[in-house]
């Protein structure tokens, strides 16, 4: 199934990104591509999963490298409306449980909380780890 | 149905063929009435072999191949992958979920087949994967 992805600036630096079909094998480097656009000017981004209908450990990576770049720049991400299949995956992989949201409105309430310790400096951007 | 119906095919080693191979697969799999869980499980794993025995086994090798079988019946269904590359060491693949290697991309594959599936085994030095899915129908 192909993957179709809507972008929309829901408030200055807080952006929805919607993804709709698969993100696979092939489609993976799409979804990361169209994220990168808006990297650099988002402090949050909201996933909207509710049409996203599979997704394969290359996007579970894209995902991750895309955690790790927001939060190497004070952000965070949000990952809302997970279809229970992919849930399972998430939880198998023990990949961001704390990123996860029954709905927009949850979201939006952890995301208060967040910029709100942003600002107080009570949340400091994570550096990337060592390779060495 | 009682007797096990299979679809096999030889896929050259491009990874833009997976996503036609397993819309093939989930055509296949109409008629067994399977649950969308198990449909989902299954073709994640097999995807997740797939692109293993593609981008490790065969080193995105153009003419190279992937022969990939899928049988099922009653109560299971049977995939097989084989590459035909070098091998690995599939005793010692890396646990992805512990801190150390979260951020790593290498072992997810291997990861999820052997927590989506019921049975994974590992032949031939690496090269053959056989996994198993067993079932309720729906």
């Amino acid at each position: 199934m192909p993957l179709k992805i809507a972008v929309h600036e829901k408030e200055k630096g807080i952006f929805v990104v919607a993804p709709s079909g698969e993100i696979d094998t092939e489609t993976y480097k799409i979804f990361e591509k169209e994220v990168g656009v808006i990297l650099a000017r988002a402090t949050a981004i909201i996933f909207e999963f509710k049409d996203m209908c599979y997704i394969s450990s290359m996007g579970l990576g894209a995902i991750f490298r895309i955690k790790q770049a927001m939060e190497q720049k004070n952000g965070t991400i949000m990952l809302v409306n997970i279809q229970p299949n992919i849930q399972k995956v998430f939880e198998v992989m023990k990949i961001l449980p704390d990123n996860m949201f029954a709905s927009l409105e949850e979201a939006d309430e952890y995301l208060d909380s967040f910029l709100d310790g942003v600002q107080k400096g009570q949340i400091n951007p994570k550096p990337p780890k060592s390779t060495s | 149905m009682s007797a096990t119906q299979a679809l096999e095919d030889r896929l050259v080693t491009r990874l833009e063929f997976i996503p036609g191979f397993l819309l093939k697969v989930e055509k296949f799999l109409e008629q067994f009435q399977l649950s969308q869980e198990i449909l989902f499980q299954t073709k994640l794993a097999l995807e997740e072999a797939l692109t293993n025995a593609m981008r490790h086994g065969n080193k995105l090798n153009p003419s190279l191949f992937v022969h990939v079988r899928l049988a099922a019946d009653k109560d299971r269904i049977t995939i097989e992958v084989k590459d035909q590359g070098e091998g690995f060491d599939f005793m010692h693949v890396e646990d992805p979920t512990t801190i150390a290697n979260i951020d790593k991309p290498s072992g997810r594959g291997v990861f999820l087949m052997k927590n989506l599936m019921d049975s994974v085994e590992f032949l031939e030095n690496g090269c053959f994967v056989r996994m198993i899915k067993t079932f309720d129908r729906a």
